[in-house]
């Protein structure tokens, strides 16, 4: 079992100033699942509690001189603390620009598995190794990662990454996820659980409800993307409620309770600089869905290489 | 008669009502509706309440009903008051409650000594008030100025002039916030009298909360009440983005607060000083751990700020040596007067930060008996970065006027 790639400076910027401060949120600790093509990080995928996020990138994203082999397949997990991951990265990044400053060569960032003696111990332990290599000197980081997933559990990851890519009927776009994600933070103030409504004709409605109080937005006329139908004129001038609950039982809207801060974390990705956010219920209500995408710099056109997307576990399927 | 009277009897009422209610409706809200009924009209005459929705059969039951006041249903309840001839009269309300149909929608009462009828029923009641405001961050400021617990319970009256909302502790602390009705961009009150209803004052700062959203300068509109006597707020700007929030109201207690501000003498006893100074001053009182005491000397005119516990602090105010801090100062004898830490410390404690900033000046006055008032203005004025403000004009009007009342904890003098 080998791996080796050295980081681009594409892929530190990515990492580091994007995505992994956004994953760290969604959870301290997840899978680095590394394929021959493919390097993802992966959220709760192999328990059923909490966000299900799936980052994938093309190996070309990140790295070069990208190799990769295991008997099973050339595939690789292994769970590791993303908080850790991030600090060594920010140092090698803080490093590399020391060197940079004091000598005209390119420092490499290489990023390799390794089995090291750690103190205190005769049994060999695995890292994940960054190694920042300047003119004169290497600064050496090792990530303390858990052993590598069996070929079972590899198996299953896989099986519940395929699982995972099964796309909601509907999608409608959020126009602003930093506006929905500062109200969705004082949502958190009234209630644990949000009530989340998306219909066929662009509605997106959020609201949670106590006793006491009820709080919620809409946002009606968002751009879709699959299923789609024309609202009906008669709900125009109708109350929210009202009209969430008429396109339930006419069967062009659903909707689902999530917990609201599930429903933030999935927000909070926006940090990650997507340029768009969709979101949508998953069949049979099974999941609330929300799927970013990036576009190539510069263009309108979709980066396929990055992709990232997150499925919420529902409370209660709601109606529809 | 006198015989029936005596049958409907308090414990009697009482049952029939809980009947009435049904289970729908919490424990509080049913004994709150039934106490008050029972003060205005006494056991002289029977009454049926039912929840604002329902509608109740009962013409041709009964020969005679005595008329509801629009003003009763706005508070929550239809009122229908039948003199009872028999006992076998007062046993078939339970059948005419039976018949009760749902008509779903509130409709309006009927004057007194008229006749219901079926067209007066079908008229829709305007809410008692519907405002817009512009500055919810400037609302939010001054309502969280009176939040100085978690959970607190407030009163909030509607008048022709505005809304005044009353936050009180343990008798002795009283907290008022006026927002005249110059502070909205729009403001229709309907409604003839004076409705008192209660929110909790943090689900009401929560839920205005979600509408100040950083960055977006929204409308919100107020409305009072709604069709289940809900307080609604709305976002009224965007019309493909909206935000909307409801909140239970209920009945507020009706026991008398006692805090009837009334000068000390001819000269009144006030002191008015820089309003960060004076937050400031009483987060250094709290070391000693114990009462403030606080004392006003006119000759030389000062003010000083004084704790005995654990050690003794003593802040003086000089109006001479200091004129900046201590602004404006009228005092025609020695006064003194001990107040509880914790009450002379939740009137600054959530001070908004404006407030701190503009450094405008708290207003302080010891009444008769130590009554401790101390009045902070609050800014509602538009936005920094609107156009208005831009060109250095702020409406004198925008502002919110804050009052705290602080009963002493012993009497001096």
């Amino acid at each position: 079992m080998k791996f080796k790639a050295f980081v681009t400076d594409n892929g530190v910027n990515l990492l580091e100033k994007r995505f992994l401060p956004v994953l760290e949120k969604t959870g301290k600790s997840c899978h680095l699942y590394l394929t021959r093509d493919h390097a993802l990080f992966l959220h709760n995928l192999l328990n059923g509690d909490g966000v299900h996020s799936v980052a994938q990138f093309r190996k070309e994203a990140l790295f070069h001189d990208y190799r990769i082999s295991s008997n099973n397949d050339d595939r690789i997990a292994f769970a590791l603390d993303l908080s850790l991951l991030l600090r060594a990265l920010r140092s090698a990044v803080a490093i590399a620009s020391e060197y940079s400053a004091s000598s005209s060569t390119a420092t490499r960032l290489e990023i390799k598995l390794v089995k090291k003696l750690s103190p205190n111990s005769t049994q060999s332990m695995p890292f994940l190794t960054l190694e920042t290599r300047g003119y004169k000197s290497a600064v050496i980081q090792d990530i303390p990662i858990s052993k590598p997933l069996s070929r079972a559990q590899v198996t299953e990851l896989q099986n519940a990454l395929d699982s995972a890519q099964d796309l909601p009927p509907t999608l409608v776009q959020v126009p602003d996820s930093n506006q929905l994600l500062n109200l969705v933070d004082r949502m958190k103030q009234v209630g644990d659980v949000v009530n989340v409504f998306i219909s066929k004709h662009g509605d997106l409605s959020v609201q949670v409800s106590t006793t006491l109080i009820s709080l919620g937005a809409e946002f009606r006329r968002l751009v879709v993307i699959g299923e789609q139908t024309n609202a009906p004129s008669e709900d125009q001038n109708v109350s929210a409620q009202t009209r969430s609950s008429r396109s339930i039982s006419r069967g062009d809207g659903q909707s689902v309770q999530v917990s609201v801060k599930h429903f933030a974390k999935s927000l909070q990705c926006h940090l990650a600089r997507p340029d768009s956010a969709f979101y949508g219920i998953g069949p049979q209500g099974s999941c609330l869905t929300v799927i970013f995408q990036f576009f190539i710099p510069g263009t309108r056109e979709t980066d396929k290489s990055i992709s990232l997307h997150c499925r919420l576990p529902v409370l209660d399927s709601g109606s529809g | 008669m006198s015989s029936l009277l005596d049958w409907v009897s308090a414990p009697r009422v009482s049952l029939c009502f809980r009947y009435l209610f049904g289970p729908a409706l919490g424990n509080n809200f049913k004994e709150a509706a039934m106490e008050r009924m029972m003060a205005i009209w006494g056991h002289r005459v029977f009454w049926i309440v039912i929840p604002a929705r329902d509608k109740l059969i009962w013409e041709g039951m009964f020969g005679l009903a005595i008329p509801v006041r629009a003003k009763s249903i706005r508070e929550g309840v239809f009122r229908l008051a039948i003199p009872v001839r028999d006992t076998s009269e007062c046993r078939d309300l339970h059948s005419v409650v039976a018949s009760g149909v749902c008509s779903g929608k509130r409709k309006k009462g009927f004057g007194k000594g008229r006749r219901m009828s079926h067209s007066d029923m079908e008229e829709e009641e305007a809410p008692d008030v519907i405002c817009e405001l512009e500055n919810v961050q400037g609302l939010v400021d001054a309502l969280t100025a009176v939040r100085w617990k978690r959970h607190q319970d407030a009163v909030l009256e509607l008048s022709e002039h505005g809304i005044v909302l009353i936050v009180e502790e343990s008798s002795c602390l009283q907290a008022k916030v006026y927002l005249k009705r110059e502070l909205f961009v729009r403001y229709d009150y309907k409604s003839r009298g004076r409705p008192r209803f209660g929110v909790s004052l943090g689900h009401f700062v929560d839920c205005l909360n979600a509408f100040s959203l950083p960055g977006q300068s929204s409308v919100i509109q107020i409305q009072y009440p709604g069709p289940d006597m809900q307080l609604l707020l709305k976002s009224v700007d965007s019309l493909d983005a909206s935000i909307c929030a409801e909140i239970r109201t209920r009945i507020p207690d009706t026991t008398a607060w006692n805090y009837n501000f009334e000068p000390a003498g001819a000269t009144p006893l006030t002191f008015t000083v820089k309003s960060a100074a004076l937050k400031e001053a009483i987060e250094d009182l709290e070391w000693p751990g114990s009462s403030i005491q606080i004392i006003l000397e006119p000759d030389p005119p000062s003010v000083t700020l004084r704790a005995e516990g654990h050690g003794d602090l003593q802040i003086d105010f000089m109006y001479y040596v200091n004129s900046e801090l201590l602004v404006a100062f009228q005092c025609d004898h020695r006064t003194s007067f001990k107040y509880k830490y914790k009450f002379l410390r939740a009137t600054t404690s959530n001070m908004p930060s404006s407030v701190i900033k503009e450094n405008r000046g708290s207003k302080l006055s010891i009444g008769r008996g130590g009554m401790l008032k101390v009045q902070h203005l609050v800014s509602i004025a538009k936005p920094l970065h609107t156009h208005v403000d831009a060109i250095g004009y702020q409406q004198p009007g925008r502002i919110a006027h804050i009052e705290f009342f602080v009963k002493p904890e012993e009497t001096e003098d």
